[in-house]
């Protein structure tokens, strides 16, 4: 099965540079329409507005940290199915079990590459 | 208060020259009995008090000396130096260090897409495109430079403060750490926050990661 890569899809992140950096990695990889949240909050507010096809989220962000917005995307029925990528530096695996405990889809460690990218989002959609 | 062995002397005499006076007067006890009796007593705790007033000095001393070396220990901290000036110019510097790195990545990165999105242009203007880019990220990449100066300024800052911690630390000689009341944000950094990236042998790599999904 081909990768859909007309859905949508929201990257979360702190940082505008990695931001930018998913997003020309997820252009790289055929995915145009990308919209971006500076945090768990503000990417809880877009997905309750636009329905995604998948969030890639970093961990580390304040009001609301990635682990947050999953357990949020999780707990809400109206969103809880969306595939949900976690892209962090932290890569303890106590932090990993974690994540996977709060139900997310798979893990990417920074730094990482257009090909690990876009492995990683094909195995969500088993593609 | 201590009791020293002196002390412990001096108490016990007045007792002792009491019962050697009464050994020797027998069964009858006369009023100028108790007053001699009374004499003797006094005579005697003079010394007992006089013990008493020197291991209160010797104590007051010692508590006074420690008084004053903290005094000095606290003004070698100079806290108000760290307060005013060491920690917001270290503030300061990383501050600017995440700012540069920012702009840095951004102006590489513009160059970057300018060079992808480079279409149709003749052999000669697209060298001439791709010149001009390549300049753009060599200047963007000497902030490395300036940042590690400031980084440099931060180490040393943190040197300090280790240095000077230690060092009072050493002179009260603290042996264990009170804990210290957890502030809301602090509590949300360790329960939520990540610490990484980690060190190279304390992290797992992507393949690690993988098992974990398979």
């Amino acid at each position: 099965m081909a990768l859909n890569t007309a859905m949508p899809v929201l990257i979360v992140d702190d940082y505008s540079t990695m931001l930018r950096i998913i997003r020309n990695l997820l252009k790289q990889i055929g995915f145009e329409d990308v919209d971006e949240a500076s945090d768990g909050s503000q990417a809880l507010g877009k997905m309750r507005e636009k329905s995604y096809g998948l969030v890639i989220s970093d961990w580390n962000m304040e009001p609301m940290t990635g682990i947050e917005l999953l357990r949020e995307v999780r707990g809400d029925e109206a969103l809880q199915r969306t595939p949900f990528i976690m892209v962090t530096a932290e890569s303890k695996t106590e932090n990993v079990i974690l994540a996977k405990k709060a139900g997310v889809n798979n893990y990417i460690v920074k730094p990482f590459n257009a090909a690990t990218l876009k492995t990683k989002i094909e195995s969500v959609f088993g593609a | 208060m201590k009791k020293t062995a002196s002390s412990e002397e001096a108490m016990r005499q007045p007792f002792d020259r009491v019962r050697a006076y009464v050994d020797g007067k027998g069964e009858h006890t006369s009023f100028t009995d108790v007053v001699a009796l009374a004499e003797i007593t006094a005579d005697s705790m003079q010394a007992f008090f006089e013990s008493i007033d020197r291991s209160i000095y010797s104590e007051l001393r010692e508590i006074a000396d420690y008084i004053t070396n903290m005094r000095n220990e606290i003004t070698q901290l100079r806290a108000g130096e760290l307060k005013t000036d060491r920690i917001p110019k270290a503030g300061e510097h990383l501050g600017a260090i995440v700012m540069a790195t920012e702009e840095a990545t951004n102006s590489i990165m513009e160059a970057a897409e300018a060079m992808l999105a480079a279409e149709g242009e003749d052999e000669a203007t697209y060298k001439a495109l791709v010149n001009d880019k390549v300049m753009s990220i060599f200047e963007a990449c000497s902030f490395q430079d300036i940042t590690g100066q400031r980084i440099a300024r931060v180490v040393e800052t943190l040197e300090n403060i280790e240095n000077r911690i230690g060092r009072f630390a050493a002179a009260v000689q603290t042996k264990g750490e009170a804990a210290a009341e957890e502030s809301e944000r602090e509590r949300r950094a360790r329960e939520l926050l990540l610490n990484g990236p980690q060190a190279k042998g304390v992290a797992i790599d992507q393949n690690d990661v993988d098992a974990l999904f398979s």
